[in-house]
């Protein structure tokens, strides 16, 4: 291969340039829904100083030896876990759930942080030479690896971001190329859970059509039997975490289902993203003309629900070009992920792109009305100093890969 | 590497952002038009804005009615509930027990409860809707909640009456000229956040509200001070339940004092019982015993069916007329005709009467407006039983003669007695002088109504000099005054108690007019079962006579006729110039003002004007003859002088004033 030394061989303007517009699309729209809002003073300058120290530390990670991430992946991990740990005994409670760690002037959130070790932890796991994915006890081990974390963070409760692990831990393993039966094993505990949520019925439906197809596939009774019984147990274990929840979450997965049933409670929030977002228009009503953004109609619009200031003030035009940036950025990590030669830093690449994705899907997903209202941020764009630094930090990691990506046969 | 499931992947990726932007499609462009409609919906919402009401003044620009501007606090308890992490419920607490001085836990307690609004404090002044005008939490709200209020509390409270809690009138004027008053609501269009507090007004779609109209009515408040006064000393005095006073000016049918005792206080009507809150001038019928003998000698003198001067057999004072006696209080062999109404005897006037057909008398009777609603319009007006020929039995004519067998209002009597002696012209009774638009401009004028003639000029004339004679020589001699020539009959009915007449209650009254010669003033006193004596001679002529000699010495040049023909003619005008007698009393420098009771304008106090409208403060003001200065507008928010301090002339008072408008909606 020739090896073209100008700034874009070593540099992925691709995906430092879409990046770097979603946080200045963020920025503003930061400023917009906090610019009328007493209770939210200040918080723009914060996430000016957070964007530009994010920056700084994207060239940090960008120039460290690629050969760090292999090293520092298992420490990084014990870390997170450790982290997760303290911060159900020590961590302040906002809105519910124990999430934040704070520190004085710093505060963070461990979960955001545990991304990155998992990720890193489980490519490492996934990338041995003896890993054998098709093997029950290395599914299992891997399972492990990303279900502590998991976890830990329901144990919070958050459980969104408890989703984006699943998400992860999923596509970690998909792309370490488990057979697509392996991937529906896996997968079948989840299905399992979700129909457990509906009702009774729903559930043992569930169980009868994994139990199908393992008779389909002729798999041995131990086999199968464990797998039934993983199921049943995933399908009790959502059932007590669904109980776990606090009322709020319940209702807000209840009122996923019909909005309208509570419009002043749970599925307010839904119903005002919508009306935000609907009544921009193509054009938008501008910059800070917002009236549903204005009048904070949508409650700490600044963090999760920061898509509809865009939506209502820049209109379709601005919801398109937001989502194309994603898009544009997604294209060219997946492009990176399957240039990379090495295995563990492909996997690594996938596993940082799932955690983008899964945050999308979600937050966008919930802010149109296609997904329950579960509290994560939009990456890039949100208010929030831990999500911005880690997804920085993380964007990091795949551009240096990229700069390194011939190094690596 | 896995090259498979980078298209996998791709694919799901890509999927995944088509559906987005199908869903973007769908909510911003499809949709678009649902979802503005909803936006603006809850963020857009019309406010009626309330007008204010219109002032009352009396006939000489006294203001007797006007508006303090406060403001109630509410808090909307769900979305307090919905915004629990900011704590409103417990700043509110903190502030509220601050600005008001009451526990915070009395007001976390009003908030502890299952209703979607409550309220936390009850008309609010400006200084304190000031002090938490910067002041906004979640859920809370304010609310014009305006006060009506009566300065002199319960004078005139009978004409007045009083506004319900939704400031619409019940009662009096306030009821019967509600319409004029009230105004017309305003609308405004405004941005509301989710919070539900205000954020901007958009001006251009404002409707503003149109204030109501001012009115002026035909009311002297010294006369009504007068009245009230003298009433409530006879009351006193007398002893009995009730008592009914009425001023009014025969020449125009126009009311110029009218009260009842026991009275109320429109501030505080829902402290009253109905007893009290009636106004009996007009809802209380009685019969007037001899008061209605001037009415019958009228009809007859009219007819030319008598002579003042023929004498009659008046049976010793007891006379059996069919199969009834009928009884006089003194034992007269012969009396005049004339005498026989300074005298007031029953068998007299009951001789008398035979000589005029039933028609004829029930025409006269009708056509001075007995049995007939006088035009007053006020709540509640009875009419009066007056039988038809048809259904009068052989007695009726004689009783009604001397008032039985007949009931009236008070105001009907009075409004007969006017035509009597005004020249024989039935006036309608009015309150009201004229209606005043805010901008200045007179809407309208009430001119006097005359209703018909009922006897002729001459009759009239004959009229005035015999009931003079009543006063001079007659029953009515306690009513006598040194100075002016004062006319009356008195009147004793026995009350109908249970179907008969009662030998203990009676009705006392006494109707007297001044000066005799062109009287310019009438009024009737009812005492209703007074206990210290029971002629009308004795209990309500006195009554009468303070009443009118108060009025004379306030005014002597009104009333004093003498030999100055320029002064006769001038005051032989109905319409008096209301301002050249105000200087000619200054010329004269004689006559002293009445120091009407319970006045916060004439006892020379300062009155505490805030947090009225600069416009009723300067109204005040004015009238105390203090000079002032100001600083802003809207609301009266401070003044230089003290409230209470006793006001020397050429003072000059700073009034500071500003718009209040305080963060909520305006709902009511």
């Amino acid at each position: 291969m020739q090896i073209d030394y100008k700034l874009k061989d070593k540099f992925e303007l691709g995906i430092f340039f879409p990046a770097l517009f979603l946080i200045i699309i963020g920025l503003l729209a930061v400023f917009s829904a906090t610019s009328n809002n007493p209770a939210a003073e200040g918080n723009f300058q914060k996430q000016l100083f957070w964007a530009v120290l994010s920056i700084v530390i994207f060239f940090i990670v960008y120039f460290l030896p690629t050969n760090t991430f292999r090293m520092i992946s298992i420490p990084a991990y014990l870390f997170s876990l450790l982290l997760l740990v303290i911060v159900l005994v020590a961590g302040k409670k906002v809105s519910g759930a124990r999430s934040w760690l704070d520190l004085g002037l710093l505060g963070f959130q461990p979960a955001e942080f545990a991304k990155i070790g998992t990720i890193l932890a489980l490519s490492a796991f996934l990338s041995r030479r003896n890993t054998d994915i098709e093997s029950f006890s290395d599914i299992i081990k891997a399972l492990s690896i990303g279900f502590i974390p998991v976890a830990l963070i329901l144990l919070e409760p958050d459980m969104g971001t408890s989703f984006v692990f699943v998400g992860l831990i999923l596509t970690l393993i998909f792309w370490k190329g488990i057979s697509l039966f392996g991937l529906f094993l896996v997968l079948s505990p989840a299905m399992v859970a979700v129909a457990s949520l509906f009702g009774t019925i729903y559930f043992i439906s569930a169980v009868v059509i994994v139990l199908a197809a393992l008779l389909f596939f002729k798999k041995n009774i131990f086999f199968s039997g464990s797998i039934i019984a993983f199921n049943i147990g995933a399908g009790f274990f959502t059932d007590y975490v669904y109980n776990a929840l606090s009322p709020h979450q319940q209702k807000r997965i209840q009122s996923f289902i019909d909005p309208m049933a509570d419009p002043l409670g749970a599925g307010y929030n839904a119903i005002q993203a919508k009306v935000a977002i609907g009544s921009g228009g193509f054009f938008g009503k501008g910059f800070l003309n917002g009236n549903q953004t204005q009048l904070q109609y949508i409650p700490e619009q600044w963090t999760d629900f920061i898509y509809c200031v865009i939506g209502e003030e820049f209109g379709f035009i601005g919801s398109i070009v937001t989502l194309g940036l994603f898009l544009f950025l997604f294209i060219r990590i997946l492009r990176t992920a399957s240039a990379a030669k090495d295995e563990f830093l492909s996997l690594l690449i996938i596993g940082i792109l799932s955690v983008y994705f899964i945050h999308l899907l979600i937050n966008i997903g919930m802010v149109l009305g296609i997904m329950p209202v579960i509290g994560i941020p939009l990456p890039f764009v949100s208010y929030g100093g831990s999500s911005l630094l880690v997804n920085v930090f993380m964007l990091g990691i795949i551009a240096n890969i990229y700069r390194t990506r011939k190094e690596y046969t | 590497m896995n090259n498979g499931r980078v298209l996998l992947i791709s694919v799901f990726v890509v999927l995944f952002f088509f559906v987005l932007v199908f869903k973007l499609f769908n909510v911003q462009i499809l949709e678009h038009e649902e979802y503005t409609y909803k936006a603006q919906r809850q963020q857009m919402s019309t406010e009626k804005i309330r007008p204010e009401r219109g002032l009352i003044f009396d006939r000489n620009n006294l203001l007797l009615v006007y508006n303090k501007n406060d403001v109630s606090f509410y808090v909307d308890i769900r979305m307090a509930e919905k915004n629990r992490k900011y704590k409103p419920k417990e700043k509110i607490a903190e502030k509220f027990s601050e600005v008001f001085g009451k526990s915070k836990s009395h007001y976390l307690n009003l908030m502890q409860t299952s209703k979607k609004h409550i309220c936390l404090e009850e008309k609010v002044s400006s200084e304190k809707t000031l002090l938490l005008k910067n002041f906004r939490v979640a859920g809370l709200y304010a609310v014009d909640d305006p006060t009506r209020v009566y300065p002199y509390n319960n004078l005139t409270s009978h004409i007045l009456g009083y506004v319900n809690t939704e400031y619409a009138g019940t009662n009096g004027i306030e009821r019967v000229y509600d319409k004029l008053l009230k105004g017309e609501e305003g609308i405004r269009l405004v941005e509301k956040n989710a919070l539900g507090e205000t954020i901007i007004v958009a001006e251009k779609d404002t409707k503003p509200a149109l204030p109501g109209d001012n009115l002026y009515l035909t009311i002297n408040k010294s006369y009504q001070s007068v009245l009230e006064e003298e009433l409530d000393s006879g009351l006193n005095y007398y002893g009995g339940t009730s008592a009914v006073g009425i001023i009014m000016d025969p020449n125009t049918g126009e009311i110029l004092a009218l009260a009842n005792k026991k009275d109320f206080d429109p501030n505080l009507y829902w402290q009253s019982n109905d007893e009290n809150r009636r106004n009996r001038s007009v809802t209380d019928t009685y019969e007037p015993g001899s008061t209605f003998k001037s009415i019958t000698i009228a009809s007859l003198l009219d007819q030319n069916l008598c002579r003042l001067d023929e004498t009659l057999n008046v049976e010793n004072g007891r006379f059996k007329f069919k199969n009834v006696y009928i009884r006089d209080t003194h034992n007269r062999d012969r009396l005049s005709v004339k005498d026989i109404i300074v005298e007031s005897s029953n068998i007299g006037i009951s001789k008398l009467v035979q000589r005029i057909d039933n028609e004829t008398y029930y025409k006269y009777v009708r056509g001075f407006g007995f049995g007939n609603y006088t035009a007053s319009k006020l709540p509640g007006e009875a009419n009066g039983t007056l039988k038809k020929p048809n259904d009068w039995t052989s007695l009726t004519k004689t009783f009604i003669s001397f008032g039985y067998e007949i009931s009236v209002t008070p105001l009907q009597l009075i409004s007969a007695y006017s035509a009597l002696i005004n020249g024989g012209i039935l006036y309608e009774p009015s309150l009201v002088k004229k209606q005043i638009k805010r901008n200045g401009i007179v809407v309208n004028e009430f001119p006097p109504i005359q209703i018909r003639r009922v006897i002729s000029k001459e009759t009239s004339a004959v009229l005035r000099e015999l009931l003079a004679s009543v006063v001079e020589d007659g029953t009515g001699k306690n009513a006598k005054i040194e100075s002016v020539r004062v006319g009356g009959k008195t009147g004793t009915s026995q009350k109908l108690v249970d179907g008969s007449y009662s030998k203990a209650e009676y009705n006392s009254s006494f109707v007297g007019f001044f000066p005799v010669e062109n009287p310019k003033v009438v009024c009737l006193i009812l005492v209703n079962s007074p206990t210290v004596g029971r002629y009308g001679g004795a209990v309500a002529a006195p009554i009468f006579k303070q009443i009118a000699q108060r009025i004379i010495d306030a005014d002597i040049n009104k009333f004093r006729i003498d030999d100055n023909n320029e002064s006769y003619i001038k005051y032989a005008v109905n319409d008096v110039d209301d301002q050249s007698e105000i200087k000619k009393k200054h010329i004269n420098n004689f006559v002293k003002s009445f120091e009407p009771a319970k006045s916060i304008i004439q006892k020379k106090v300062m009155p505490d004007l805030k947090n009225h409208s600069l416009r009723d403060g300067i109204v005040l003001l004015t009238q105390l003859g203090i000079k002032y200065e100001v600083k802003g507008s809207g609301r009266i928010v401070s003044q230089s002088i003290e409230p209470g301090a006793t006001l020397k002339n050429g003072l000059k008072c700073r009034l500071e004033c500003e718009e209040i408008t305080v963060n909520g909606t305006t709902v009511y």
